[in-house]
């Protein structure tokens, strides 16, 4: 680590990219609380998903259809599929078993394996990038800084996920069904709740967001296998900042985070990276239950 | 395929025959009697008889990144390495034996470095090793070299440590198994403050990979600024990890600095990556110069976002310079072959293999030791021009840095104007003036 550099000047473009770091961020990170709040599943494999949503997208879009939202939904429906089949597959057995904690981390960590390796055998281990849709790909110059309008679009859509999700959770009959669960499995089940049935679909719905994820954020990184293992990290100290399970709590922490890797290199030149693990610490140490706590909040 | 050898080099090969011929000869006639004798012995006692021996191929070893953020250099390194090998092979090989490559994938990982190396040393039971592509893991295996003791030719990882003496300096990890073909980091970096001597620039920053390469890039250049007399002043750093994904973070940090002008070392993919992202946050409206250190090395071939017209780079190699038959010959039949202009990594492996050609020619044998001293203090020419192996084992190339300039008949970005600056032993360490940094040469 360097020794602190000059004085921090910060602009507006600074708080643009932390803001679509943060969101990017957020569609991780909300998928990963919501199928641990439901399921009481660490998902690890939810990084591989959001770079398979990544390199679905860039694969549509370059060889099936020249439209990025449309290459978009199918990255995220792609990823959604996946999730959908690993759940029903795999850790849907693991459930009634008396160490699932554990065995789940060690399936959904397998599954991390499975996927960087499957990508790295279809795509390689390059890494590619793509421009941002056409009617977003220019500059937005705002005092006297200059940042790609597409991050304006992303964090919008970030916020139109989190209004949509927060609806979806509390004023739909299939919300009522995730939040009973959520809080009482048994209960749920002897009043005749299709439990398996509606844990794929969580999983499913987790899955698509983080494919999401990764589908509108290939404009704005490269992508490459390393991604998912990157990003994971990062969602994971969004999720305990937040309080697991909690979607405004992965809102919040989200861009906490995002703020923290956009403005952090303004502080020290190198080891910025630590910047959120320290937070992550304060925050275990202060409120070990994270900012907010519970499905719904 | 075109014959490549350089003229200086056959001249030196041929008088190499005459001279050397007469003892290699008898040496062989007395080893391949002692050999016939020996199979015959074999044969006798097992009723079969096998290949191999010094009848056999010579095999050499080389290390490579093949695969992740940087495996451009390896492909390139393969080129190189191919290009060579039918070069040799259709033309006696060397002393009349073929060469083989066994080349293996680093994964930019000095442990994965360190594993392949002892493999290729001890399974595959090579002549000689070469190659290398990141400073980090250069410095690891230079140490594992020495204690296998076996020649090996880096041909582009920079640090100027692994050809300073042990001793010399707390990071120097120099010894008398490590060669290098290309140029060190130290030179490479002494052409970057020439040409920031010439720069309207006085602010600069600079953007490097978080490990050693970026940070020993950075020391050197405002070591050469201040011994060059340099009017600069440093007033951001930032040094993202490597494989970043995206770099916006940083480049607006450095543009919150607002310095006239930066150095950048980061390469592979990284560097492409990093381009695109600092095109769209308006770098190159703001910033006046970027002096990009290592971006020839993949520019080339490369498919992504290529170095923009008007700034600065350097190479190791440059295809057009020195305006030589060698160079010239070299970079047509390259470009017959492949489709795109050769890279200094392909050009730095294509050479190892004809140091090597030398090495064993005129030594008469493939025994490490022989190969070892006959490296040191050896005079050789290529495409990059003449040059000999210092004292330190690094080869005195020239220091090559010049404007990126999109060129119409090649379909690919060259430098020009270019300009080439000697960057023998006492120029850099004249150069470095009082800082303890070793000059690697």
């Amino acid at each position: 680590m360097s020794l602190p550099s000059l004085v921090p000047l910060i602009g507006i473009a600074d708080v643009v990219i932390g803001l679509s770091l943060g969101s990017r961020l957020f569609l991780i990170a909300v998928g990963l609380s919501l199928i641990f709040g439901v399921l009481g599943v660490l998902n690890f494999a939810h990084g591989g998903f959001y770079m398979l949503g990544a390199y679905v997208t860039l694969a549509v879009v370059t060889s099936v259809v020249d439209n990025f939202w449309l290459a978009a939904v199918a990255g995220a429906l792609a990823v959604g599929v996946v999730g959908a089949v690993i759940e029903f597959a795999a850790i849907r057995r693991l459930y009634d078993r008396v160490d699932a904690d554990l065995d789940q981390l060690i399936v959904t960590f397998g599954f991390v394996l499975v996927i960087h390796e499957t990508v790295r055998f279809v795509w390689g281990s390059g890494s590619y990038s793509i421009d941002p849709p056409d009617v977003f790909n220019f500059s937005v110059s705002l005092g006297g800084s200059t940042f790609s309008a597409y991050r304006l679009v992303v964090i919008g859509l970030a916020v139109a996920v989190l209004a949509s999700l927060w609806l979806f959770i509390t004023r739909t009959y299939f919300g009522s069904l995730v939040r009973g669960t959520s809080s009482d499995r048994e209960m749920a089940a002897m009043l005749g709740v299709d439990v398996p049935r509606l844990y794929t679909g969580v999983f499913f719905l987790g899955s698509v967001l983080a494919g999401l994820g990764g589908a509108l954020s290939s404009p704005l990184q490269s992508t490459s296998p390393a991604l998912g293992d990157q990003v994971i990290i990062d969602a994971f100290i969004v999720v305990v900042i937040g309080g697991l399970g909690s979607m405004s709590g992965a809102f919040v922490g989200a861009m906490l985070i995002g703020m923290m890797q956009s403005l952090g290199p303004q502080f020290i030149s190198a080891g910025s990276i630590a910047i959120p693990f320290l937070a992550m610490v304060i925050v275990l140490l202060i409120r070990p239950e994270g900012l907010f706590g519970g499905i719904g909040e | 395929m075109v014959s490549l050898n350089s003229d200086v080099g056959n001249k030196s090969n041929r008088t190499g025959d005459v001279e050397t011929n007469s003892e290699t000869r008898s040496s062989v006639d007395r080893r391949r009697f002692l050999q016939a004798a020996g199979a015959g012995a074999t044969v006798a006692l097992a009723g079969c008889s096998g290949g191999g021996g010094d009848g056999g191929p010579v095999t050499l070893g080389a290390t490579y990144i093949l695969s992740g953020f940087a495996s451009l250099y390896g492909e390139e390194a393969e080129r190189g390495i191919e290009f060579a090998q039918s070069e040799i092979n259709d033309n006696g090989g060397i002393d009349g034996r073929d060469v083989e490559v066994v080349v293996r994938d680093t994964e930019a990982s000095a442990d994965t470095a360190i594993q392949q190396i002892r493999s290729l040393v001890q399974e595959d039971d090579v002549d000689g090793l070469f190659g290398l592509d990141s400073s980090g893991v250069a410095q690891a295996v230079a140490p594992q070299v020495a204690q296998l003791q076996m020649p090996f030719m880096i041909t582009h990882a920079a640090t100027p440590f692994v050809t300073s003496p042990e001793g010399e300096h707390e990071d120097s990890v120099g010894n008398g198994y490590v060669f290098r073909d290309s140029n060190s980091l130290a030179q490479d970096i002494y052409g970057a403050a020439r040409t920031a001597e010439e720069l309207d620039a006085t602010e600069w920053a600079t953007i490097g990979p978080d490990y050693a390469f970026g940070y020993e890039t950075w020391d050197y250049f405002q070591a050469f600024c201040d011994g060059l007399g340099v009017e600069a002043e440093f007033t951001a750093e930032q040094f993202p990890a490597l494989a970043t994904s995206d770099y916006t973070p940083f480049i607006s940090s450095i543009l919150d600095a607002d310095p006239d002008a930066v150095l950048t070392p980061l390469w592979g993919a990284d560097l492409t990556t990093f381009i695109g992202q600092a095109e769209d946050a308006g770098w190159f409206d703001q910033i006046d110069h970027t002096l990009f250190s290592v971006g020839m090395g993949t520019d080339y071939p490369s498919e992504g976002s290529p170095l923009p017209e008007g700034e600065y780079a350097s190479t190791r190699y440059d295809p057009f310079v020195p305006d030589t038959e060698t160079n010239n010959s070299f970079r047509e039949a390259y470009y017959e072959e492949y489709g795109s202009l050769p890279t200094y990594n392909a050009e730095g492996a294509y050479r190892a293999l004809h140091l090597y050609k030398q090495a064993i020619e005129s030594a008469g044998s493939t025994e490490a030791d022989a190969i070892v001293e006959e490296f040191t203090g050896m005079e050789h020419s290529g495409p990059v021009g003449d040059y000999e192996l210092s004292e330190t084992n690094q080869a005195t190339v020239a220091s090559v840095w010049g404007t990126v300039t999109y060129d119409e008949e090649w379909e690919s970005n060259v430098l020009d104007p270019v300009d080439r600056y000697d960057a023998g032993p006492d120029v850099l360490s004249e150069a470095l003036g009082d800082s303890d940094l070793p000059t690697g040469i």
